[in-house]
C-alpha cells in the first residue's frame, strides 16, 4: 500500500511511519508532500489536517496525536504500543496528559534529525529509534522494572 | 527546509459558534498555550516556522472539528511598525509570566530547604511552559532562571535546619 504525510519528518509523524510498517503494512511505501493536493489516488495519508489518520479532539476537548489516533483505528491493543503513544502525544502535544519526560528528548532527537537528514533518511534512522524504544518498553513491562 | 524568517508570520483565523462555549474555551486555551499574538477577535498569529505553522493547522483542524471554520495564511506585516507592535505585544505577554515565577522565587527564599527544592522543581515546569512559547526572550527570562536556580541551590539559612556538609 502507498502513505502519504507531509514533509519535514516529526515524532508523530515518525512514530506513525514505523507503526504502519511494522504493525499494519509491512510493504508499506511512504511519500512525502507539502501540500494535502498533493496526495494521489489510492494512498492513505497520515498525519495531515483534513485526514483520517490525523489529530482529533474529543468531545471533553482532549485531543489525540496521529499515533494514537491509528491505534485506534486499526484496534492495536498492544500495551506497550500505548506506552510508546503517550511518549510521542507529549514530545508531539506537550500538554502534560501523561507524565513521560523522555518525550522532551525523544522530540529534541527527531527535530535535529530533521535538520541533518532527508524525510527518506529518517525513515530509516527513526524506525530503528523506535524499535528500540518499543524493545526497552516490551522488556520494561515483562520484568516489571526498568530493563537494564 | 522552511526557514523561520524574522519578518513572517503564520497566521489563523477562526470562526466558531457562539453556542456551545466549551469548545471556544478550549480553542482559546490551546492557542494561549501556545503564545500566539491577537491581532483582532478570532485571528492570531505567531512567528512563521515549521512548527508553528503544524501548532496552529492543528488547532484549525480542530476548529473544523468543533463546527467552526478556520483558515490558515502566512503573513508579513506591511511596515516596520506593525511587526514591532506585534513583538512587543508578545515580549509584554511572556515578561508578565517572567514576573510572576520571580515574584514566587522570591516568596518561597524563607521556606526551609526541602520546600525551596520543591517550589524550585514546580517553578522550572513553569519555566519550561513558558520557554515553548517565548519567541522574543526578555530580559527576565534570564532573571527568573537564575532565582529558581538559586532556589534550588541556596545553603539553608533556617538556623539549625541546615544539614551539616559532607
Amino acid at each position: 500500500m502507498k502513505w502519504a504525510t507531509r514533509a519535514g519528518m516529526h515524532v508523530d509523524r515518525a512514530g506513525c511511519a514505523w507503526l504502519i510498517r511494522r504493525f499494519i503494512d509491512a510493504q508499506a511505501q511512504f511519500l512525502f508532500v507539502t501540500d494535502p493536493g498533493q496526495v494521489p489516488a489510492h494512498t492513505t495519508a497520515f498525519d495531515m489536517r483534513g485526514v483520517d489518520l490525523s489529530h482529533h479532539t474529543g468531545t471533553d476537548g482532549a485531543e489525540d496525536c496521529s499515533f494514537e489516533t491509528i491505534l485506534h483505528r486499526y484496534d492495536l491493543s498492544d500495551p506497550v504500543l500505548w506506552q510508546l503513544a503517550r511518549m510521542v502525544h507529549e514530545a508531539d502535544l506537550d500538554d502534560e496528559r501523561y507524565d513521560v519526560p523522555e518525550a522532551r528528548g525523544l522530540d529534541t532527537l527527531i527535530r535535529g534529525l530533521s535538520m541533518v537528514a532527508t524525510d527518506e533518511q529518517n525513515l530509516h534512522t527513526t524506525a530503528l529509534i523506535f524499535d528500540g524504544l518499543y524493545e526497552y518498553h516490551r522488556r520494561a513491562a515483562l520484568l516489571g522494572r526498568e530493563p537494564a | 527546509m522552511f526557514m523561520a524568517r524574522a519578518d513572517s508570520w503564520v497566521l489563523l483565523s477562526y470562526r466558531l459558534p457562539r453556542d456551545p462555549s466549551t469548545p471556544r474555551i478550549t480553542v482559546w486555551r490551546n492557542l494561549k498555550r501556545l503564545g500566539v499574538a491577537q491581532l483582532a477577535d478570532a485571528l492570531v498569529a505567531l512567528p512563521a516556522d515549521a512548527r508553528t505553522r503544524e501548532q496552529l493547522e492543528w488547532i484549525a483542524e480542530q476548529v473544523a472539528g468543533f463546527g467552526g471554520e478556520a483558515s490558515i495564511w502566512l503573513a508579513r506585516p506591511a511596515s516596520l511598525a506593525l511587526h514591532g507592535q506585534v513583538v512587543s505585544a508578545m515580549v509584554a505577554a511572556r515578561t508578565e509570566e517572567y514576573r510572576e515565577v520571580l515574584h514566587e522565587a522570591a516568596e518561597a527564599a524563607g521556606l526551609e530547604e526541602r520546600e525551596r527544592r520543591r517550589v524550585a522543581a514546580r517553578l522550572n515546569a513553569k519555566l519550561r511552559r513558558i520557554k515553548r512559547r517565548d519567541f522574543f526572550p526578555p530580559a527576565e527570562r534570564d532573571q527568573a532562571h537564575a532565582a529558581v536556580h538559586a532556589l534550588a541551590t541556596a545553603a539553608d539559612v533556617t538556623p539549625g535546619a541546615g544539614r551539616a556538609p559532607r
